[in-house]
């Protein structure tokens, strides 16, 4: 719930600002909270516009993160737009609001579309056992989608500098976060050594989603119907978002099965070869996956950090420090099976 | 020397407390169960890094004697040998970051060593994530 507010007020200040943008009467049924995660919750919001039914989704950040530059509301709200308008499968942004003396922080509005987003649940509900299988393929066609919309208007992309690889860029953005923790890790700090000897052949540098997996993904029986969470949109090396999928946190099911814990990643890749046209070279994609598993050890280090220092009681946060070292210990196993 | 229970027996019975007495209260808060199961998992960490730190810290200490190539004797206490294994791995970082185990042999011992650290800290962490990982592994060995 929001920190400040309780629920009546919620609802009271939301109604007030959906009055004030759209001029007409509106009504609200109490809001629900679908997603309350460690970086920002998700409210479901039902009601009355113009005696109209709608429903929206509202999205607010808790904290901002850390893990690669991210974007700030507006300007996701423009990237969702442009990607809707390149017929990606995504909510339809409505409004987005700045101004933090309505609910403490800024917020998004969305179209809510229905369905499921744990990844837990879509990689186990019977129900979805039809969508499970046509999923990899949607997802390699969507982010080829993704992948192809133009970027000459999204100038607020976070992007490498001109005498960086999109790799270079990535190792220095995390080398910079690992340093600036003070503890000495050595494992991180040689994987991340071991990366630089063997960066990846620089190709296409393209749109990326940033956070493109499972739990993002809102999934119904037909497969995949919306992808959200772009706040770590960025231009980069496609292969990164073809790994990140891939990297162990987001298998919910079976460890063993690349893609999100459900399925092989060859029949994502080749789906995503087929819909984009451009050739991936897999030996990339396994740079990338190594790349994605230091992101997130170095980001669970500096979400435990922040608890650290700002002294309040977050015990969620305590133990991410913990866990970092199996994300790691997973990176240095990658790291063996291509050679040491 | 103090009086029992011991500091295993302290945080095992919080522990158990929160699991059986509060827990079972909180299946309908979406947001104190969560927190709640993490701080049962948070003594679960405590209670097995007190029982294996010291083998822990010593074996880390050989085996940095061996990957830096000194013979360094472990400190007595434990408070003075974390804080000269944080001095000892500042130093292996700044190695590292320098390109001083960039070549083999040095480059397979440090890797080993990194292994065993980081598998070591899994085992106080998380030690059903190296049983999972035992798993896929034998299971791929059958595969073969």
């Amino acid at each position: 719930m929001a920190d400040i507010l309780n629920q009546d007020d919620f609802r009271q200040r939301l109604t007030e600002y959906l009055e004030a943008v759209l001029g007409e009467p509106v009504e609200l049924q109490p809001p629900q909270l679908l997603i309350s995660g460690i970086n920002h919750e998700n409210w479901l919001l039902r009601g009355q516009i113009q005696d109209q039914p709608r429903q929206f989704v509202l999205r607010r950040d808790l904290a901002a993160d850390f893990q690669t530059p991210s974007l700030t509301h507006d300007q996701e709200f423009s990237l969702m737009q442009a990607a809707a308008a390149a017929g990606v499968r995504v909510p339809t942004p409505r409004w987005f609001c700045t101004e933090t003396a309505i609910l403490g922080t800024p917020f998004m509005l969305m179209d809510y579309i229905e369905g499921v987003s744990l990844g837990a649940e879509v990689v186990s509900l019977p129900e979805l056992a039809a969508a499970r299988r046509v999923l990899p393929e949607q997802m390699g066609q969507q982010l080829a989608r993704i992948h192809a919309i133009k970027t000459e208007q999204l100038t607020f992309l976070p992007r490498p500098g001109s005498d960086q690889s999109p790799a270079q860029a990535a190792l220095h953005h995390l080398n910079t976060a690992l340093n600036r923790l003070e503890a000495p890790n050595p494992a991180l700090t040689f994987a991340l050594r071991w990366a630089e000897q063997h960066l990846p052949p620089t190709g296409d540098v393209v749109l990326l989603h940033g956070d493109f997996r499972l739990g993002n993904f809102i999934v119904n029986e037909a497969g995949l119907k919306g992808i959200v969470d772009w706040e770590f949109s960025q231009i980069g090396d496609p292969c990164q978002d073809l790994a990140w999928p891939c990297v162990r946190s987001w298998r919910y099911g079976d460890g063993q099965l690349p893609l999100g814990g459900f399925a092989a990643r060859e029949p994502f890749i080749s789906a995503y070869e087929a819909a984009s046209g451009r050739t991936i070279r897999r030996e990339t994609v396994d740079f990338w996956e190594i790349m994605g598993n230091l992101r997130r050890a170095i980001g669970a280090l500096i979400q435990a950090n922040r608890y650290r220092a700002s002294g309040t009681a977050n015990v969620e946060f305590a133990n991410l420090g913990r866990r970092s070292a199996e994300i790691q210990l997973e990176a240095l196993r990658l790291i063996a099976e291509q050679g040491v | 020397m103090y009086d029992q229970p011991t500091l295993i027996e302290l945080l095992n019975v919080v522990r158990v407390h929160l699991k059986d007495q509060i827990i079972p209260l909180l299946a309908e808060d979406n947001k104190l169960y969560p927190q709640t199961l993490a701080a049962i998992n948070a003594l679960r960490i405590a209670e097995r890094e007190l029982i294996l730190t010291t083998e822990h810290m010593q074996a880390e200490w050989q085996r940095l004697n061996f990957v830096q190539q000194v013979k360094t004797a472990l400190p007595a206490a434990a408070e003075t040998t974390r804080e000269a294994l944080t001095e000892r791995n500042h130093k292996l970082c700044a190695q590292i970051a320098a390109g001083e185990f960039d070549a083999f042999p040095q480059k397979a011992a440090l890797f080993e060593h990194l292994l065993a650290t980081t598998t070591e800290q899994v085992q106080v962490a998380n030690p059903r994530f190296l049983q999972l990982l035992a798993r896929e592994d034998a299971e791929r060995e059958r595969k073969r």
